[in-house]
């Protein structure tokens, strides 16, 4: 099977956490797939592909996203892109080259090669949250974050890269349809991320308290993404991807402690770490940076306020449900984490 | 002081936080050929100027200073418009590609009776400026050995960036990335270094895995280098292999040695212990832990009073460089001083292809 358009799709990122089980979600599906590397990447490093390149069902391209040449080269023949790639580390400017000034060739290239979708995997991190009340819903309709650059360096290069590619979509007609999913977990990538807590001075810091995670396991968010690849009618739609019976990030530490490791963890009210917060961007700005401000009210009104999280629009629009339950993902994905632990994995 | 930014890369983040701390400094704008970069720059630091065109920026901003962080190749194109306007100039390491280069640039500058600094930052954070008062003082005696040396982590965040695209400006100088390091460890020696053409010889080699097949594999990941003056020799180490990661530099003189730890940002003399025998040991002991408890106690009231930023060394430089162009003091470092390290520079990675040494 080919997609909707009779072409190969061109999958960005391929070998990241995402993008290796995006690849193999295509390639189950029966879809015929180019996956886009680093110059230099050996395909040989992600060995569940050799049957697949064997049978040519899967090929592979080498690019820069800083030569249009070979970009264009990797573009033949494509019909829609699954753009996954982004920086995740490194310093905001580092981080905005690699994923905004990246993006920007792959746009042009795209358009100049005539793809008929471009499927840009953004991030909860561009939505407006901050200004959203507690307990409100997050969904399509919140506007795009105000003053991304108040957020960390990820969500700022990120909601450059939907930024721009927006104006791509407006201006020079690029097929956009734009995938936001929530924090993604699953094996190889672990659930326990900073919206539940993170470990400072050996302590874990439990943040996130009874809010509810706006998760989606692996395999449901690159089912969704393999949708907004190839339903028709839906360029110029955003949708924001989260699973079904989200739990909150209290139970998700439950489950964590009595299955992965009993790690001890000290509980952070919101009100607590928004009071902490204020305390380290006044240090911050007082002191010309001595500490970073790693925390803002800002910061912590988007991740930790408490929200509720939509996928009404997903499931209507993209004919997608998650197939793997919430509970199941959990499990499938602590199971891994004590796995590779030896049942000893701290958080 | 007004001051500008061209090159709007990770470091110019250091640069803009460093030049607001100084008094009477305001960055006034930021510029970059690519319009995003020099947007996130100015959006996040709220500089009030953005610019792609260089020329622009110095029409409309005008600057008395500009901070070069572009890479190498592009710093004499941008020095000249810089010296031909009448406009300062901070150059970030390395300070050109080539020794034509640096020479060019400042013979430039001195033509049009501006001032250029050479980014050697490190060697004004107070632990080697202790060190050097030190031997100011006579502590340490004639010196007699130098000895830098510089780890760096080549899956830190630069070194994946320049590790993951084989277009990276890093690989297209001479000696690719210890060339772009190579610039602080001899910023530490030099100042030890009294011979105009010292001899030197150097050793390269690759002891990571070759893995690319392209440029990415061609740089020395390791370097030892040896110069030879008249009457002070030094060393200098850039590995990529050691662990931990760091930069220190210990001289060694008639009197007395002493480490200055750029990481830990501490300064050790060893003087000896004059006590016989047995003695010796603990009294040598004793004043390694003297000299500890003395720099924790520093560290530990400087953080206390908000006085240990990562770039102290940058803001040091900078502020003495501004007192400078204000005719209130000193070039902290000579502008032949940059062409002597250019030299230098030169010397190493001509010699270390010469021997077409590896691993």
């Amino acid at each position: 099977m080919t997609d909707a358009t009779g072409g190969r799709l061109l999958v960005t990122g391929a070998t990241g956490f995402l993008g290796r089980r995006q690849v193999r979600r295509l390639l189950d599906g029966g879809w015929s797939v180019r996956a886009l590397l680093r110059p230099g990447t050996d395909p040989a490093s992600v060995p569940e592909w050799a049957e697949d390149l064997a049978s040519g069902r899967l090929e592979v391209a080498h690019a820069s996203f800083s030569d249009a040449g070979q970009l264009r080269s990797a573009l033949d023949g494509i019909r829609v892109v699954l753009h996954l790639a982004a920086s995740k580390s490194g310093s905001a400017a580092a981080q905005v080259a690699n994923t905004v000034v990246g993006s920007e060739q792959l746009y042009q290239a795209s358009l100049a090669a005539g793809t008929s979708r471009f499927v840009l995997v953004s991030s909860f991190g561009v939505i407006g949250a901050s200004q959203v009340a507690r307990g409100g819903l997050i969904d399509e309709q919140v506007p795009m974050e105000a003053q991304a650059e108040r957020r960390d360096p990820y969500s700022f290069a990120k909601h450059r890269q939907e930024a721009l590619a927006w104006k791509y979509h407006r201006e020079r007609g690029l097929p956009l349809v734009v995938v936001r999913p929530g924090a993604v977990f699953g094996p190889g990538g672990s659930i326990m991320g900073p919206r539940i807590g993170l470990r400072l001075f050996g302590l874990f810091l439990h943040l996130g308290g009874g809010c509810t995670l706006p998760l989606t396991y692996v395999d449901n968010c690159a089912d969704a993404i393999v949708q907004a690849g190839v339903v028709p009618g839906i360029e110029g739609e955003t949708f924001c991807v989260v699973d079904d019976d989200l739990p909150t990030s209290r139970q998700v530490l439950r489950r964590y402690r009595r299955e992965v490791a009993p790690i001890g963890f000290v509980p952070v009210p919101f009100f607590a770490l928004r009071q902490l917060a204020g305390v380290n961007e006044w240090y911050s700005a007082k002191t010309s940076n001595h500490l970073p401000a790693v925390f803002t009210p800002y910061k912590v009104d988007a991740m930790w306020k408490g929200h509720r999280y939509s996928n009404a629009k997903a499931k209507a629009r993209l004919q997608w449900s998650p197939r793997i339950p919430m509970d199941d993902a959990i499990g499938i994905a602590l199971r891994a984490l004590a796995a590779s632990s030896g049942g000893r994995h701290g958080a | 002081m007004k001051v500008a930014i061209v090159g709007c890369g990770q470091f110019a983040d250091a640069h803009i936080q460093e030049v607001r701390r100084i008094p009477g400094a305001t960055v006034v704008a930021v510029c970059d050929l690519n319009p995003h970069m020099a947007e996130q720059a100015a959006t996040r630091l709220q500089v009030p100027g953005r610019y792609t065109d260089l020329s622009n920026m110095l029409d409309e901003a005008r600057p008395d200073v500009v901070h070069v962080t572009t890479p190498p190749a592009s710093h004499l194109a941008i020095g000249r418009m810089l010296a031909a306007r009448g406009v300062h100039a901070y150059i970030e390491k390395p300070f050109t590609s080539t020794l034509a280069e640096a020479e060019e640039l400042v013979d430039l500058a001195m033509r049009a009776g501006v001032l250029l600094c050479v980014g050697h930052s490190y060697a004004f954070d107070s632990a080697f400026l202790r060190l050097r008062e030190q031997h100011a003082a006579g502590a340490l005696g004639d010196v007699v050995d130098v000895q830098a040396s510089m780890g760096y982590n080549l899956a830190g965040p630069f070194g994946a960036a320049m590790m993951g695209d084989p277009t990276h400006w890093v690989h297209q100088l001479p000696g690719g990335l210890p060339h772009n390091n190579i610039s602080h460890p001899v910023s530490l020696v030099m100042p030890f270094l009294v011979d105009e053409h010292p001899a030197v010889v150097s050793r390269g080699m690759r002891l990571r895995r070759e893995r690319y097949h392209d440029i990415r594999d061609a740089f020395f990941d390791e370097l030892r280098v040896t110069i030879a003056g008249a009457r002070t020799t030094a060393s200098i180490r850039f590995t990529c292999a050691a662990r931990p990661v760091q930069l220190f530099c210990t001289v060694t003189g008639s009197a007395a040695q002493a480490t200055a730890s750029l990481d830990g940002r501490s300064l050790h003399l060893t003087t000896g212990a004059p006590l016989p025998g047995p003695f010796a040991r603990v009294q040598w002991t004793y004043r390694a832990h003297q000299q500890t408890r003395r720099e924790l106690w520093r560290h530990v009231k400087g953080l206390a009073q908000a006085r240990l930023h990562f770039f102290e060394g940058l803001h040091e430089l900078v502020s003495r460089f501004y007192l400078a162009i204000d005719g209130r003091g000193e070039m902290p470092i000579p502008m032949p001083e940059a062409v002597r390290a250019a030299r230098l520079i030169e010397q190493i990675f001509s010699a270390c292809q010469a021997t077409g040494a590896t691993s």
